[in-house]
């Protein structure tokens, strides 16, 4: 059974956000939650600046502090190492988000896609209501509503439970990339098997020194930051006094 | 007249409670102060200070038995009966907390004993059954001692438990697990000696009762050991600030610096601590009713107050990517739906307690 993980190329991306837009339409993934997301930084002191700019999701940690705290067994490892959760055992309680110390386990406070459940068009008797567009594409709460997220998952997470990426586990088991890998246009997310020495996943581990997110924790991420972008370079110094 | 005004009031609160509850489940949660970096809030803090006040006031109920104090046998009756209308009242706030509570019945269908939240639902399942049973043997002849030393074992278990599932998180150390997994039985226990106080003179003041010499004698020793369990509490709490908000060097301390200075936690020290250890350890003001009951009503507005403190330390840092966007320290202001829960469970609490005073003669003592 392989165990997948994913390795960030921080030099490749370009931050771009393509890696979220696309992870949205192939989840369904409703307003104010983010499966696929990131973390900005800005460092130094005007007008010397640089912006940090690192892609986030669920870390699908081996030692998963989420999965251990979840008194149902809703939030669950599966044997290839993704982090998967089942709404129909999921009681609310949000401890796993209390324990996720990376923030990417979202809560569906009220009933997904609002703004799509709306009745009232912009201008009356011309324009279709949000309502009515996703009634006439037959959409399912959304009109870019993707039936395929169904075959492992709710489409739509219903209100009360918790939800977060899966590694696109439906498409994963189909023998397709995660959708956020392939989406990227910079090819900076390798997605593959830890278990395979030979795998590109581990190629790039080996090549390059790789970081993950609260290390210290020992939560030991599956997701892995290789190198920097910079093209920044500066004259040879010793700094001065 | 003033009993059917008093239901009255008790019964519009349990009316708003019920209509958050249809609402809540009807529209969602965002009518609570909730975001994605707040997710436990008023209602689950209400749930913690009952929940501890309960197992404070199983501590309470079972020195008869384990200690073999025979004196304490005087108010057992009426504080196993509070353990039970507050573990009612714990029960309905956590409810008003859970995105889900239809689906519990996974607790039993899928466990997982890892989680300290599993084992919280399972030993206060059990805790609410022993209690009942306990209930019904002092009701109709003597506690019977297996269930006295269970009881005890159990409010021993639930309430560090609690500890444990708070400081599991190792992402939040400010829900430090080895300092409350002391602090909050002590916490409940001091909660629980205050109930016993309050309620018991309240109810002998509504009743227009003389209290009997010996019982007097027993609430002034309750009014002491509420006093210098209080004062250890102060103590701890101190020590807590200063390990935590001030020699801790850590950034996710954070939270609990910023959470020094606020309402919540100036409550809890001041009102819920210094102020009823002061007045019990007078011993004039400590020998009056009207000390005992400012000092047990204050230290549970303080331990309320402070339940809150705790979990807003836990939760006000936005962690990882829930930072994005937000401030460093995210502010809380509790809506009025969440008020209603905490309402809503009082409301409960307190009409249980009522029924039981009127028809179940919780002033009796075994013969």
């Amino acid at each position: 059974m392989p165990r997948y993980a994913m390795v960030i190329d921080l030099q490749r991306c370009v931050g771009c956000g393509s890696c979220s837009i696309s992870c949205r339409n192939e989840n369904n993934v409703t307003e104010g939650i983010y499966w696929s997301h990131k973390i900005t930084e800005t460092s130094g002191k005007f007008p010397n600046v640089r912006y940090h700019y690192i892609p986030t999701l669920c870390n699908h940690c081996t030692n998963a502090p989420c999965v251990r705290g979840c008194p149902t067994e809703a939030m669950h490892k599966l044997e290839n190492g993704i982090t998967m959760h089942d709404p129909k055992k999921c009681i609310g309680c949000r401890y796993c988000m209390i324990n996720c110390p990376y923030g990417v386990i979202y809560f569906n406070w009220k009933d997904a896609h609002p703004s799509w459940r709306a009745g009232n068009s912009v201008i009356k008797e011309v324009t279709a209501s949000p309502a009515e567009e996703v009634r006439k594409v037959g959409g399912k709460g959304t009109p870019y509503y993707n039936p395929e997220r169904d075959a492992t998952l709710p489409g739509i997470r219903p209100k009360g439970v918790v939800e977060k990426c899966t590694f696109c586990d439906h498409r994963v088991k189909r023998g397709k990339l995660p959708r956020c890998v392939e989406a990227c246009p910079a090819d900076a997310r390798i997605f593959g098997d830890l278990d395979d020495p030979e795998s590109q996943v581990n190629q790039l581990l080996g090549k390059f020194r790789p970081f993950r997110l609260k290390e210290a924790l020992g939560t030991e991420p599956a997701v892995f930051y290789i190198r920097d972008f910079s093209s920044a370079g500066y004259p040879r110094t010793k700094g001065g006094i | 007249m003033k009993l059917q005004l008093w239901i009255g009031l008790l019964i519009i609160g349990i009316l708003l409670g019920l209509w958050t509850t249809f609402r809540v489940y009807t529209e969602g949660f965002s009518l609570y102060a909730k975001t994605d970096v707040l997710v436990w809030t008023l209602p689950l803090s209400t749930y913690i200070f009952f929940s501890l006040t309960s197992a404070g006031l199983a501590f309470v109920s079972s020195i008869p038995v384990v200690f073999v104090i025979k004196r304490y046998e005087a108010i057992e009756k009426r504080t196993v009966y509070l353990e039970i209308a507050v573990l009612i009242a714990s029960f309905v706030c956590l409810i008003l907390h859970l995105g889900s509570p239809l689906k519990v019945f996974y607790i039993i269908l899928s466990p997982n004993p890892s989680s300290p939240l599993w084992w919280l639902a399972t030993l206060y399942s059990l805790y609410f059954v022993i209690l009942l049973s306990a209930f019904w043997r002092i009701h109709t002849g003597k506690m019977s001692k297996p269930l006295g030393v269970l009881i005890f074992v159990i409010a021993i278990l639930t309430s560090t438990t609690l500890g444990w599932l708070l400081g599991m998180t190792d992402a939040r150390p400010t829900l430090n697990a080895s300092f409350f997994s002391f602090y909050f039985p002590l916490t409940g226990f001091a909660s629980g000696i205050a109930v016993v106080i309050l309620f018991s003179m309240v109810s002998m003041h509504l009743s227009r009762q003389e209290i009997p010499d010996g019982r007097s004698a027993l609430y002034n020793e309750f009014g002491r050991l509420m006093g210098i369990v209080a004062g250890m509490v102060a103590v701890l709490f101190l020590w807590r600030t200063i390990s935590g908000g001030i020699s801790s060097t850590a950034v996710e301390y954070g939270a609990f610096k910023h959470m020094i200075g606020s309402v919540p936690y100036n409550m809890e020290f001041w009102l819920g601590l210094v102020v009823p250890t002061v007045l019990m350890l007078i011993p004039s003001i400590r020998a009056t009713v009207w000390g005992k009951v400012t000092a047990s009503f204050l230290l549970l507005v303080g331990m309320f107050a402070g339940r809150l403190e705790f979990v807003l330390s836990g939760v006000v840092r936005p962690l990882g990517q829930m930072a994005e966007g937000r401030p460093e320290i995210v502010s809380y202001m509790p809506t009025v739906y969440e008020v209603f829960v905490a309402l809503f469970g009082l409301s409960v609490m307190l009409l249980i307690y009522t029924i039981g005073e009127r028809y179940l003669k919780l002033e009796t003592a075994p013969e």
